[in-house]
């Protein structure tokens, strides 16, 4: 029965022209790339990207060097420590703003003050005040990620019906009965949106901040992907900074998947929708 | 007395008013019983008093010489009459009123009336508004008429009453109502809490740096360093607001975002468009697309450098392509958000398909296109400071980087305050042309009672 269903999922017609419109897509790029070698002048813009076949060669070789899967682990690390410390700290606050009314005024003008700062743009004030670049990355990854949990946190908690408190008063519940079952509850899906939202910020804030900060400390091969792409383009191998693209795309893509499936754990009403 | 202000109450112009004018105009209203049969009052006798039917039927006929869409009406028991007793100009009545049975009616001196409601700061507008709406809407009379009913209270002047002529006189009730709510803002505690916030900032930037020069943020610009750099005529680091360099830096970042902006806007809503609509286009376009977006933008950085010769380019090519894939998504989602007995009724009533997407799909999924712009402007200046920083010439991103190599650390916090102010100016402008163009959703959420 499920086999079944696999497998009509699987040769369906929606199947099908995704792989038509790939496969055209990959054609496409490679006929657009080796345009020198056919057409005898280099297309405009495509004719400067590497072919999807060399790119291949190059990243079968690069599979078992362990400068890239060192990038690899060192991004993600980082993208893990800013985004934890993103929602340690952003979660409680934006639930503290959302329950006290005079706390969130004192607080949210200032938070929106800073709010539409970019990210990037903290990264040299981040590496005069942090000791290491380590930190300083991680300080700017956790910014990306802070203000979109902090946002999303407060809104779901505004977006509660008023009745529900109401009711919850009416039959005589204390404040921290309406937070633990009221508040709470009715916050979960849109933590889970506003951390899947922040992981996808994070890994571009890492990639932009490895490049500019010029690779932490792990020197030569092993300073993230970031810096892999963009050692890439100084050392001049083209395929590499593609490699480098679809390894953050991939890395970036799993991480927010990976998030969803967390959060349809913890609110699994929401998954009969 | 309470009888008469519950009354009062139900009538369309009396609904709104404050309680203390609700006394007031019960107090001043007297009740009074017709037979079947009896004229209540006759066109062209002087119009002194404003009547409301407690009971009973009554027939209202305008006078013919009067355009009226419609001449003869039965009025039911709380609807208000005799209004010409407030009208500006010639006080006249302008119908003939009979009782088909007995009918009980309140009698309210015109003048009077209409020196309460003058008092009525709040609500007074409001009830003679509702006046000239009743004028038009259940008299069916031409605004030639409506307009007669003095609509703010300034004009009211002519009743000549010498109580209370300390409010000053006021002329436009926008106006009024904006003052009234930032009177209200004022009186909570909202504002002087945001202070303490925005003192408890920069209180904690001043302390830790400038007084503790705590380690770590002694090397950081301090609050008074960075004001005085930013407000001075002569700057240390070379740029404040007397310096057109930094006008020039704004303008240029300004005018990137701009370029991407409505590139991404030209070319994402169609793309999306079509997207939402076409079953085939998508299948066959949206893997692609699905292939591509988990890229970070950031990483095309090195990519758009190869690919594009210049500058200029490759920065404007990566904000594009941040707000490209932001708006393209969000109007395909709106599409799909349309409900889809929408299409199908349209359907049913003829159209083709080109009518279907133009009366049904464009304007159905507006809403959410423009969350989708939105959101692009955010990213395109979030990918714009990216793109300066790594290339580029020119631009806050630029400047940022820049004072950080060249060790102007004042410079790099005007940058980034600029950087905000024009970021959350820009959305502003996007947001608030949103919510002009999507008047119509409002009023259709708040008519469907939500």
């Amino acid at each position: 029965m499920n086999m079944k269903k696999i497998r009509r999922s699987l040769f369906s017609r929606t199947t099908l022209r995704a792989i038509v419109s790939i496969t055209v897509f990959l054609i496409l790029w490679e006929a657009g790339s080796r345009s020198k070698e056919w057409a005898g002048f280099t297309m405009p813009w495509i004719g400067l990207v590497p072919p999807p076949t060399s790119v291949l060669a190059v990243w079968w070789d690069l599979l078992g060097d362990t400068g890239y899967w060192q990038s690899w682990y060192l991004s993600l690390m980082r993208v893990l420590s800013g985004f934890v410390a993103a929602m340690v700290i952003g979660i409680p606050l934006g639930l503290l703003m959302a329950v006290s009314r005079t706390f969130n005024s004192i607080t949210f003008p200032s938070f929106e003050i800073l709010r539409p700062i970019p990210p990037l743009a903290w990264v040299p004030v981040a590496i005069i005040f942090w000791p290491t670049e380590e930190l300083s990355i991680a300080f700017v990854t956790f910014l990306g990620a802070f203000f979109t949990v902090v946002i999303n946190v407060l809104g779901g908690a505004r977006s509660i019906d008023m009745r529900f408190y109401q009711s919850a008063q009416a039959m005589g519940s204390s404040q921290w009965d309406i937070f633990k079952r009221i508040v709470l509850p009715a916050t979960v899906p849109s933590i889970v949106v506003g951390s899947s939202v922040g992981m996808g910020i994070t890994w571009n804030v890492v990639v932009a901040a490895e490049m500019i900060s010029g690779g932490g400390g792990g020197g030569g091969s092993g300073g993230g992907l970031g810096f892999f792409i963009w050692n890439s383009y100084v050392g001049g191998s083209y395929e590499q900074i593609v490699i480098g693209m679809i390894s953050i795309g991939i890395a970036g893509y799993a991480c927010s998947e990976l998030l969803r499936g967390i959060g349809g754990f913890f609110t699994p009403w929401l998954r009969t929708r | 007395m309470e009888q008469v202000e519950r009354l009062l109450k139900r009538t369309l112009p009396f609904q709104v008013v404050s309680p203390e004018t609700l006394d007031g105009i019960a107090e001043i209203s007297r009740h009074e019983v017709f037979k079947a049969g009896q004229v209540i009052y006759g066109a062209g006798q002087p119009a002194e008093e404003v009547y409301v039917l407690v009971s009973g039927r009554v027939a209202h006929r305008i006078d013919p010489d009067i355009k009226a869409r419609v001449h003869e009406k039965e009025l039911q028991v709380g609807d208000v009459f005799g209004w010409a007793a407030i009208l500006e100009g010639e006080k006249v009545r302008l119908a003939d009123v009979a009782c088909i049975e007995a009918a009980e009616v309140l009698k309210i001196d015109g003048a009077r009336l209409l020196e309460l409601l003058r008092k009525d700061v709040n609500f007074g507008e409001a009830a003679l508004k509702s006046f000239s709406q009743l004028i038009s809407q259940q008299y069916y009379l031409p605004p030639s008429v409506s307009e007669r009913v003095p609509t703010t209270l300034s004009k009211v002047g002519d009743t000549r009453t010498p109580a209370s002529n300390e409010a000053e006189p006021q002329t436009a009730s926008a106006w009024t109502l904006t003052m009234y709510r930032a009177s209200a803002w004022l009186k909570s505690p909202d504002p002087y809490l945001m202070m303490v916030g925005f003192a408890l900032m920069l209180g904690f930037w001043y302390l830790t740096v400038e007084v503790l020069k705590l380690p770590r943020f002694e090397d950081l610009p301090g609050l008074t360093t960075v004001v005085k750099e930013w407000f001075a005529e002569d700057p240390v680091y070379g740029m404040s607001i007397y310096t057109a360099e930094y006008y020039q830096h704004i303008w240029v970042s300004i005018r990137r975002v701009a370029i991407a902006f409505l590139l991404a806007t030209v070319l994402g809503v169609p793309l999306g468009l079509f997207l939402g609509w076409s079953r085939s286009f998508r299948e066959y376009v949206f893997p692609v697309f699905e292939l591509l977006r988990p890229i970070p933008i950031l990483a095309w950085v090195p990519l758009a450098i190869i690919m594009f010769s210049g500058s200029e380019t490759p920065v404007i090519f990566l904000t594009f392509l941040a707000s490209f894939f932001a708006t393209a998504l969000n109007t395909m989602l709106g599409v799909e958000s349309i409900d889809e007995s929408y299409t199908r009724a349209a359907a049913c009533l003829g159209a083709n398909r080109w009518q279907v997407f133009k009366e049904v799909i464009v304007p159905g999924s507006m809403p959410y296109v423009f969350t989708g712009l939105q959101i692009s402007v955010g990213v395109a200046w979030f990918s714009l400071v990216a793109g300066e920083m790594v290339s580029g010439q020119y631009g806050l991103g630029y400047v940022i980087n820049t004072s950080y190599t060249m060790v102007r650390y004042p410079t790099i916090i005007i940058g980034m305050v600029t950087l905000g102010i024009v970021g959350y100016t820009t959305s502003a402008m996007v947001r608030v042309a949103g919510n002009y163009m999507m008047q119509w959703r409002l009023r259709e959420m708040a008519l469907g009672g939500r």
